[in-house]
Formats: C-alpha cells, structure tokens, sequence
C-alpha cells in the first residue's frame, strides 16, 4: 500500500532497546572492552516489561540495554583508549614475535593509560552521593586486600586496595565512628556512621581461601578500578573534613619505609594539618562537639589491652583504638607494639586459648568475644562470662531488631535489662555507669538547664558514693527508685488512656481491635512456648552436665 | 644529434627494474597475436584475446597503463655513455674513438714504477676500488666561490665583538657550555591502577562546568550530560546484607535452628522437583504393551465377527439409514414452513422485548442486591489491585532476567551444629566472599549472569594411529 501506513517495530519500545551484540558493534569494541566500560560508566543492561515487542515478535532470551545509554557511551573519551589499547597489544606482540627487543622496551614505555577521576565525578556529582555507594566498595577494596600476591590479578591493585583500606580504617579510628560489629561465618560485619550516612562493610577472615572458579575475574577486577578510584577520593574528602593531611602520615614518627604497617598498627596520631587562626570559633564549637560525646565513643577509654598471639590482631587492634582503648602485642608479630607482655598497667588480657600457662594478677583474661559484645551492647559487659574456659555466651547480631511480641532470645533480654541497668548484683559496672553517668549529667547541666531535681538527685547520689566507698556495702540507692517510681506513673497513666480509648470505640472497629489483638496474642504465645523449650533445653544441658561431673 | 642512439643494453639499475620490466611486459601482452612464453595448459585463448578497455585519460591511469620503456631505455644508454666516456659518444670526435692500425709496433712503456726489487708492482686492488670509475666531474662547489665582500666582513666582525663585549656568547659557545642535559625520565602517565597515586578533592574542584558555555562548545569541550534515568539504582535491595543472626560464628539456639530450617526448605524443594520429574516421566505398567495386546491389535478387523456384536452392528446401521432418509428429505422448505418459522421468530422476538422491559422495571426493586453485587465487584477489584501492586513490590527485590541464563540464588552459608566452633580461633570461615560479592552483584542487576565460555574447536580433531600401533592387531 502506501508508504505512510505504520509499520511494526518502527516505533516505541522495539526502538527504545538495542540488544547487547548491537551496542557492541555500534560502539566498535570487543565484548570484553564493552563490559568493562559498561561497568566502569555504570551502564546495566534493562528488562523491557513486553520482550516480545522490543525482540520484533521472538521470545529468545536476550540482554537489552536502552538506546540512549549506548548513544551516551558514543560521547566517552575513554572508547578511544581502550582501542588505542588494543592497538598497542597488537603491536607488542609483532615486536614479540620479530625479536625486536627495543622496539618492545620502547612500546612498554608509551603504553596507553587511562584515569577514571572524570567518570567518578559524573556519576556521584555530590560527596553524600559517593558515600551512599561507598559500602560496596569497601567490600570490594578489602576483599581484594586480602587476595595472595600471586600475580593472577595485578599485585598493583592489591597494593592500591590494601593501601585505601588502611586509610579509611585510620579514619574511623580517628573519628570514632564505629557503630555495630557481627562475627559471622562468613566474614565480620561492620557498620560505622559517617557523615550521617550508615555504612556496613565485609571483612573476610585473614587465613588462606581458594578462589572459586565460577566467578569471573575480568568482572571483579573492572568493579574493584572503578571503586579504588571512587574510595580514593572519598578518603581524601573525609581526611579533609577532619583536617587531617592526606596521604595521611604519622605524627612523631620518623620512618616511612613501613608506613603502611605503621597505619595498620592503629597506634599513633595522624598528623594534623595546620589548622588556620581565624577558625577559632569552629574549633570551640568542634570542642564542644567533643565534649558532648556519647558515653559509647570513649567506652574503652583508660583501659590497657594487651592481644596475644591466636586472635585476630587487626580486626581487634581496630575495634579497641576505636573506642580509645590502649593496645599492644608481642613483639614479634608486626611492628607497632608499644608496650610487652610483662607490663604491670595492662587491665585486660585477649587470649582465645583454653589455658594459659602464666597468669597475671592485675589483669583480667578474657576471650575476644567479649570486646565485641560490649561495643554492641554499648557498654562495658561483666566479663565472668568471657573467661578463659568458659561456654561463651551467644553472640548475638546487632543488626536484628525485634518487634513486640518476636522471640526474644534470653541472652538478649539480659543484655536490655543490663542496659537499663537493674543487675543489682554487679556493683562495680553500676559504679562505673553511676560515674559515666554523671560525667554525662555534668556536662549536660550546662548545657540543658532542665530538671533541678536531677542535680538534687546527684547530690544524693554523690552522699551515698562516698559512703559505700568507706563502708564498702551494697545499698540501693534512693535516686534510682525515684526513677522507677516515675516511670510506672507514667506507664499507668498511659495504660488508662489506652482503656478508656478502647472503651469508647465503635462496634465495628472494635470487631477489627479484637481481631488484631488476637493475632498478636498469639505471637506472643509462640513466643513463650519458644522460651518453655528452651527452658527445658537447658535444664536438660544442666543435668547432663551434673551427670558427667558426677561420673 | 642525439636522435641516433647507439643502443647499448647495460645491467640497468634495479630500482625501476622492476616495475619497467611489469610495463613491458603488460605493454608487450596486451598486444594482438603476442604469444607469451607460458601459454595457458588449456589453450584458452579467449583470455588472451580480450584486452582490457582502459580509460586513459584518468589519472589513475596514467601510471599504470603508459609504457615509457623506450624512454627510460634512451636515458639510461645516454647515463652510461656519460660515465663510462665522459660525453656522448656520437659528440665525440672521430680521433678520440677510433684509430687506424697501421701495424707498427711502438714500443709502449710499460706503466707502473718500479717498486720493490725492480719488480712491476700492481697497484692494489683497494686503491683501485677507491678510484673514481666514472668520468663525469664531480659538481662544482658553488659556495666555494661566494665569498663576502670585505665590508660585509668587517661589518660581522665589529657586531661580533659588540656582542661579545656585551657578554652574549655565539651561539656555539653558549650550546657548548650548556650542562649535559640529564638523562630524560620520561613522566609515566598515570594510571587508575598505580598503587602509589595521588588523588585530590575531586567535588570543589571548579570542572569544566564553571567555564563560558560558548567557549565549552566551541572548543569542543563540553561535556555531554548524563541522562537522568542512569542515576537511579537498578535495584532496591542493599549493597551488603548482614547475615541472619544464626550465621553468627557462636549463634544462639533459636535462630541457628531457623537458619538450619530455611536451607532445610531448599534441600526439601530440590528434592520435590526431582521426584516430580520422575513421577511425570513415570510409565504405567498396564500401559506397557505385551504380546497379547500387540497381537490383538495386528488382527483386528481381520477375523470374522461372532453372534454377539451383530445386533450391535445392525442398530447402527439403522441410525446411519434413518440421518441418510432425513437428510434426503429435507431438501426443499415450503412456504408455509418459511412463514411458520418467520412467526416463530417474531414470537420469540417479542417475549424477549417484553421479559427486557419487565426486566428493567423490575430492576428497581433489585437495588439492594444490585448494590450489593457492585460493592463487591469493587472489593474484588480493589483486592486484585493491591495484590498486584504487592507482586510489583516483589518483583523489585527479585533479580531481574537480563539474559540467557536465570539467576541460581547462592547457597546459604551454614555450618552444621557439630561444626560450630567453640571459639573464634577453632572458627573454619564457611563460604567465599569473592562468591558472595559476584553473586550479590548479579542480585542487584548490575551485570548478567553469565557461564564460562566452552572451549570450541574450529575444526575437529583428526586422530591417527602410529604405524607400530595399526601393526599390532
């Protein structure tokens, strides 16, 4: 018929797709140079919702990815590297093949080389954008840190990852920013705020593993570029706003042939870069900063920790430095051990052994467990349950959060019990927490003019510390029953409201109340008969191990 | 007169040997009845005799198709005649080129001094090879007679000495006291993977953004903008998922036996796949057919029927007469068939219209049903919504299929009860991160699940025994 009848295919979704053979080709580049600029560009291929209009009426499976991603990808400068790349292969392996050996030492030299900075800055126009992605590649950068240097992938890449890993370790260190760590089987978990944003990290454990074959390498090492390049500049960013000098370098140490190992140990300051006068009134307001620091980030704060040979020194000597502790190691380990074995002023002592021959008195000797529970639970926990030879309690994931009427295992309800602080056995963490606490309540006082009574409180509290210390008995003290008293106040007051709301509802919606309530019920049903099991489970435990002891 | 040329065929020279040689020889080729030395084995003249038609008077052409053999031929003889006698030889007078013999015997003093002993020594050959062997003089150095004329070198010198007064060296000297210049180290450019590499604060650093956007165009500077739909993520689910709390290396009871559960599940419905394939596949035994069944089947028909299906068969024979007469007879309507059906139709027509409008005014006293059934296609429909928003929902979090292959969800890192460590220091790491990473990148669809490419041979394989094999038998 006529030329101006519409065809099919000629428009809509079967030309907003083009499929992956012929983006390749529209670009000129082998497969492989295609997916790695894909990668590095952040190009994915889609799933169109009617694959049968965009494949032109067939069903075979095939990657499409839209047509003005790949006439986007025409405008990128580094096409013409990688052909320039290849180019250069093609002509080294002449050079190879005729024995030309100055030809090939000349073409080593001018080997075509391309930077990824531009692409970063497209991608994550603003620093928030770059640190919402950051986590995968810290994943990335310090899996790779831990690959063999074996040449299968480049050794410069694991250098670049080790290095950048180092360097945002330091950070968190410097700026106390850990939050969470889980020991899985996998790997550890961590999570740490920075800048308001949450990121969780991998880290895989330091012994030995064989690479799967069913991963490909090209694809990895393409991610792990683009995220050394990106991670690279938001260390830089992040050391800016601490103000501290980037590459970072060691405040009163001299040699620099070991840096990275220095870094690694954690131990010392970085080195400030000079900060200019007329910034006095952000440095107050950053003092003040400092001061209103929660109890967490100085959790650790006068303890001395002395690691010993089986446990994981790095991931420890991070976790301690974090909250302010103190930590050393044999000497013989890595550089970076300040203080021996032998040291007096060492309070706790990390052993992962059943026993250990020569035992100290001063300090305590617990497993490493217990380091990481009590930056979980954000406090200092009993460390009786920690000791050498004893069933470890769980360690439960700081990354679960129950709602009401969930299992609660019972390690966890200690945990918030031990929070809020009604273990009136342990007196000792309860004067800990009473001092941390008014140190708190001291500072906030200025700033907070509140609650009179607080202070009358303290006071109070203050009187019957100094009388424990010279009687040396256990009391309860009266503050804290005031507090009780005032919150159960409120408690009724709020369940009587509740009450009368439900009372005065309608009919209908209080068929649906009912409805709602029973379904809960019933959770929390499971949820009892769960701890009736476990009840059970553990009588049971207890009178076989009876058994055993009796035998 | 140089149109005489004395034709001498030297060795020419072999730069344009060859190319000469090809014109001559297409020139000599292409001429009718040339018989070339290699005559075809078929004798196919046909070729030979088809020349090719060629526009001369394209430039292309001009080299390719002329023939200037003759030229060269002359210029070369003309070269040689310059060399070896120092001029043309036709402009050569007669005496310098031939002589007449008279026959006297002038006794020749022999050349050569006497050299060692009194004998004739020979001159040595590498004084010889040094010699010039052609007679053409060597051009004369035009330079050599400019001289300046005196002015012009005093002028030079006293400028000379001004400079030199001033302190400004000649340039020869200053080149000459220049320090030998360093060994270049040429700057290595930097790559993205250099472990030693520096990076800056790449967010305020003012880009090419901030510059005149005429300028940015005309200088080709301009970067093109990234489209918008790039900058959202291909998936919602988060770049690291935490473990559940039973993958913890000292788990709790509870949430150990949940995480034991779910890979229990798996296990459970790979198992059920598998025994549903079977059960589909399975075969009946009674449908299997044996001898007897095989044997009934090949006679049927053949053996003469017994009493009992007689009856049978004559009750459907009469069916078939009975369709057969009805059919024979129906052939031609009558009127009053035709008018009877008509009013048949109106009849029914008119029911219809009539139980319509009875319908309709009965419609008004249906309202509550009526309403009844729309509140509850509206409820229906209302609940189909949200369940499809909810697959929607659902199938964000699901990996998408962006290729051939689907995705095979990783399996889940569990380590068994009596495998669990007591301590961190017994703990064996269960799974590999790299796998964890790659697989955890195909969930977020960012790249296409892919296998490894198989090895494929162009051409098959030809394998041949050795003799000593094929001789043992």
């Amino acid at each position: 018929m006529g030329g101006l009848q519409k065809k099919k295919y000629e428009s809509g979704s079967a030309t907003n797709y083009i499929s992956r053979n012929k983006a390749r080709k529209k670009l000129s580049l082998s497969l492989a140079d295609f997916r790695r600029l894909c990668i590095l560009k952040g190009i994915y291929p889609h799933e169109p919702k009617h694959k049968k209009k965009v494949n032109k009426g067939s069903t075979a499976q095939k990657t499409f990815y839209l047509l003005k991603d790949i006439r986007f990808l025409l405008h990128e400068p580094i096409v013409g590297k990688f052909r320039e790349y290849k180019i250069f292969v093609r002509k080294l392996r002449k050079a190879y093949g005729k024995g030309e050996w100055g030809g090939v030492e000349k073409l080593r030299e001018n080997k075509p080389a391309y930077k990824l900075d531009h692409i970063v800055k497209e991608r994550y126009p603003t620093f928030v954008d770059a640190l919402r992605d950051v986590d995968d590649a810290l994943s990335m950068c310090f899996l790779f840190s831990t690959f063999a240097r074996t040449g299968k992938c480049h050794v410069e890449t694991i250098q670049l990852c080790r290095r950048l890993s180092v360097e945002w370790m330091n950070y968190i260190v410097a700026s106390r920013s850990l939050r969470k760590i889980f020991l899985s089987i996998k790997g550890i978990y961590y999570q740490a705020e920075v800048l308001g944003q949450t990121i969780t990290w991998l880290v895989p454990y330091q012994f030995a593993h064989d690479h799967p074959t069913d991963v490909d390498y090209r694809v990895m090492a393409t991610f792990t570029e683009f995220y050394t390049t990106l991670l690279g500049f938001v260390n830089f960013r992040l050391y800016q706003t601490l103000n501290l000098v980037y590459p970072p370098k060691l405040d009163g140490k001299g040699e620099t042939d070991h840096l990275m190992q220095s870094l690694a140990a954690f131990h010392w300051v970085l080195f400030f870069s000079l900060q200019p006068q007329d910034d006095m009134e952000k440095m107050e307001a950053r003092e003040k900063a400092q001061q209103e620091q929660d109890r967490q980030k100085k959790l650790f704060e006068g303890l001395k920790f002395f690691l010993n040979r089986e446990v994981p020194r790095e991931s420890l000597a991070f976790v301690l430095r974090c909250f302010g502790a103190q930590v050393s190691w044999d000497k013989s380990l890595c550089i970076g051990s300040t203080y021996d074995v032998t040291d007096e002023t060492v309070t706790h002592h990390i052993v992962d052994r059943p026993s250990l021959d020569k035992q100290y008195m001063n300090r305590y000797y617990i497993q490493p467990q217990w380091v990481y529970d009590s930056v979980n639970a954000k406090m200092l926990l009993p460390v009786e349950d920690y000791f050498l030879g004893v069933t470890l309690p769980p360690h439960l994931s700081p990354f679960v959060e129950e709602k009401d009427g969930d299992y609660v295992p019972p390690e966890r309800l200690k945990l918030l019990a031990l929070q809020r602080g009604e273990r009136p056995e342990q007196d000792e963490e309860e004067d800990e927490e009473e001092d941390e606490e008014e140190e708190e309540d001291d500072d906030d006082d200025n700033d907070d003019g509140e609650e009179e009574e607080e202070e009358a409180e303290e006071e109070v509290k203050l009187k019957n510390m100094e009388e424990k210390r010279t009687q040396g008995k256990v009391r309860v003290t009266p503050g804290k029953a005031k507090q009780e008293n005032r919150q159960r106040l409120e408690q009724e007051e709020k369940a009587e409201e509740k009450r009368l709301a439900i009372m005065m509802m309608k009919k209908k919606d209080k068929y649906l109340y009912d409805k709602i309530m029973f379904g809960k019920k019933r959770k929390v049903r499971e949820a009892n008969k769960m701890a009736a099991k476990r009840k059970a489970l553990d009588e049971a435990s207890k009178s076989d191990r009876k058994k055993k002891l009796k035998k | 007169n140089r149109s005489a040329r004395t034709f001498l065929y030297p060795a020419s020279s072999p730069v344009g040997n060859m190319a000469a040689a090809r014109r001559h020889r297409l020139v000599a080729a292409s001429q009718p009845g040339f018989l070339p030395l290699k005559a075809d084995l078929d004798g196919s003249g046909q070729t030979t005799g088809r020349r090719k038609r060629v526009n001369k008077n394209k430039k292309k052409n001009w080299n390719k198709y002329s023939d200037i053999q003759d030229v060269e031929e002359f210029l070369d003889d003309v070269r040689l005649q310059e060399r070896a006698a120092g001029g043309l030889i036709a402009d050569k007078p007669d005496d310098s080129l031939f002589f007449v013999d008279t026959g006297n015997q002038k006794s020749v003093p022999e050349p050569g001094g006497v050299g060692k002993k009194g004998r004739n020594s020979k001159p040595l050959r590498i004084d010889l090879i040094l010699q010039p062997d052609s007679r053409i003089a060597p051009p004369k150095d035009v330079l050599a007679h400019q001289r300046p004329n005196a002015k012009k070198e005093r002028r030079i010198a006293q400028k000379a000495e001004k400079l030199a007064a001033m302190g400004v060296l000649p340039r020869r000297q200053k080149l000459l006291r220049r320090p030998p210049a360093a060994p270049s180290v040429k700057e290595k450019p930097v790559t993205s993977k250099d472990p030693e590499r520096n990076f800056y604060d790449l967010w305020s650093a003012g880009g090419p953004e901030t510059a005149d956007l005429y300028y940015l165009e005309q200088t080709k500077k301009k970067l093109v903008k990234r489209p918008e739909k790039l900058n959202e993520k291909p998936s919602v689910l988060p770049a690291v998922e935490v473990i559940a709390p039973g993958g913890s290396y000292n788990p709790d009871f509870f949430s150990h036996q949940a995480l034991l559960l779910e890979a229990h599940e798996v296990e459970v419905q790979k198992l059920k796949a598998e025994e549903r394939l079977q059960r589909k596949l399975a075969i009946n035994k009674a449908d299997v057919a044996t001898e007897m069944s095989t044997f009934k089947e090949q006679i049927e028909g053949l053996v003469e029927e017994e009493e009992e299906p007689n009856p049978e068969a004559e009750q459907v024979a009469d069916a078939v007469d009975e369709s057969v007469g009805s059919a024979a007879q129906r052939e031609k309507k009558t009127e009053k068939q035709r008018k009877k059906e008509k009013a048949e139709r109106m009849k029914e027509l008119q029911k219809k219209a009539e139980r319509k409008m009875i319908d309709s005014r009965q419609q008004l006293f249906k309202l509550r049903s009526i309403s009844a059934d729309v509140k509850e296609m509206a409820q229906r429909t209302r609940r189909r919504r949200v369940q499809r928003k909810a697959r929607q929902e659902a199938q964000k979090s699901l990996p998408r299929r962006l290729g051939k292959l689907k995705f095979q969800a990783p399996d889940l890192d569990i380590q068994l009860s009596d495998e669990i460590p007591g301590s961190l220091r017994t703990l064996k790491p269960e799974g590999s991160i790299l796998k964890d990473r790659f697989k955890s990148l195909q969930k977020r669809n960012l790249i296409e699940p892919r296998e490894r490419a198989k090895f494929k041979r162009k051409h098959k394989l030809k394998y041949v025994e050795k003799r000593a094999f094929r001789e043992i038998k």
